[in-house]
């Protein structure tokens, strides 16, 4: 009985320093916000965000824009990119393919939040539009995840 | 587990090219006021509620009618994928959706009459 335990425990611990590891540990927002390079003329910027949920933890695809690489989908992570206004998709893609598509303004930021979705055969990574009110509450409890501050070319 | 075969099995948003006439900017002004919200059912599968006393600022024209933005927020559609999404509407009826990020209109079917007022 004991032993049956211990071992329960040890594989909740295993399970747990996993996904701990699958998760975003970067700067926090608040850390950073202050340094965060204004728009250039004629850009606006788009956020990409997922909360922090241990549900598809280890599903963090690529995230492209435009078909360009542009960062990875990383729970309870963060990242941004300045991109000249104008027509944009940003997918993810795991078993299938999701995509948002979206026109930025000048000077206008958008928010785009990645989370998991079961699928049929494996998890799936989403891509959605989110309002400024709720992508800023949540902001602040998520974690850097650009490799580096990415302006427009 | 409905939810989880929509989200895997959904069917794709209905899409045409669209002839979107911006309006000048300065031109526009012109604001929609929902008086209560409105539940949108799409061929989707996907429902969207656009909310009460929500604002829609006139950015344009299309042959089906006046292109609205929201003012008050983002707004998309969802079908396999996600679309931002402005309302066409024509004489307060609502008759579809221009897609700014890809130039598309997609129909609604059957349109739906808006309850506008005052903000």
């Amino acid at each position: 009985m004991m032993r049956r335990t211990i071992l329960k425990l040890a594989g909740i611990a295993a399970v747990a320093a996993v996904l701990g590891g699958c998760a975003a540990s970067g700067a926090k927002y608040q850390e950073m916000a202050s340094s965060m390079p204004g728009l250039k003329a004629g850009q606006g910027r788009i956020y990409f965000l997922r909360s922090s949920s241990m549900f598809g933890a280890a599903v963090q695809p690529e995230i492209r824009l435009n078909g360009q690489v542009v960062g990875q989908s990383k729970p309870g992570g963060f990242f941004y990119v300045d991109r000249a206004a104008g027509t944009y998709s940003a997918t993810t893609a795991t078993e299938t393919e999701n995509s948002a598509s979206f026109k930025l303004d000048p000077g206008e930021t958008k928010y785009l939040r990645t989370s998991p979705s079961m699928g049929l055969l494996a998890g799936r990574i989403v891509v959605q539009l989110e309002s400024a009110e709720k992508a800023k509450a949540e902001l602040p409890s998520l974690s850097y995840t650009g490799g580096e501050k990415v302006s427009a070319k | 587990m409905a939810s989880l075969l929509l989200a895997a099995c959904a069917a794709s948003v209905p899409v045409a090219p669209a002839r979107f006439t911006p309006w000048a900017p300065g031109a526009s002004g012109q604001m929609l006021h929902l008086r209560r919200s409105v539940e949108v059912n799409l061929s989707s599968g996907y429902t969207r509620v656009l909310p009460a006393r929500s604002q829609w600022r006139a950015v344009g024209s299309l042959p089906q009618g006046t292109v609205y933005q929201c003012a008050d927020g983002v707004f998309s559609i969802e079908g396999r994928h996600v679309h931002e999404a402005y309302l066409v509407v024509e004489q307060s009826t609502l008759q579809g959706f221009y897609l700014p990020g890809e130039a598309n209109f997609s129909p609604l079917s059957p349109s739906i009459s808006l309850p506008l007022g005052a903000p």
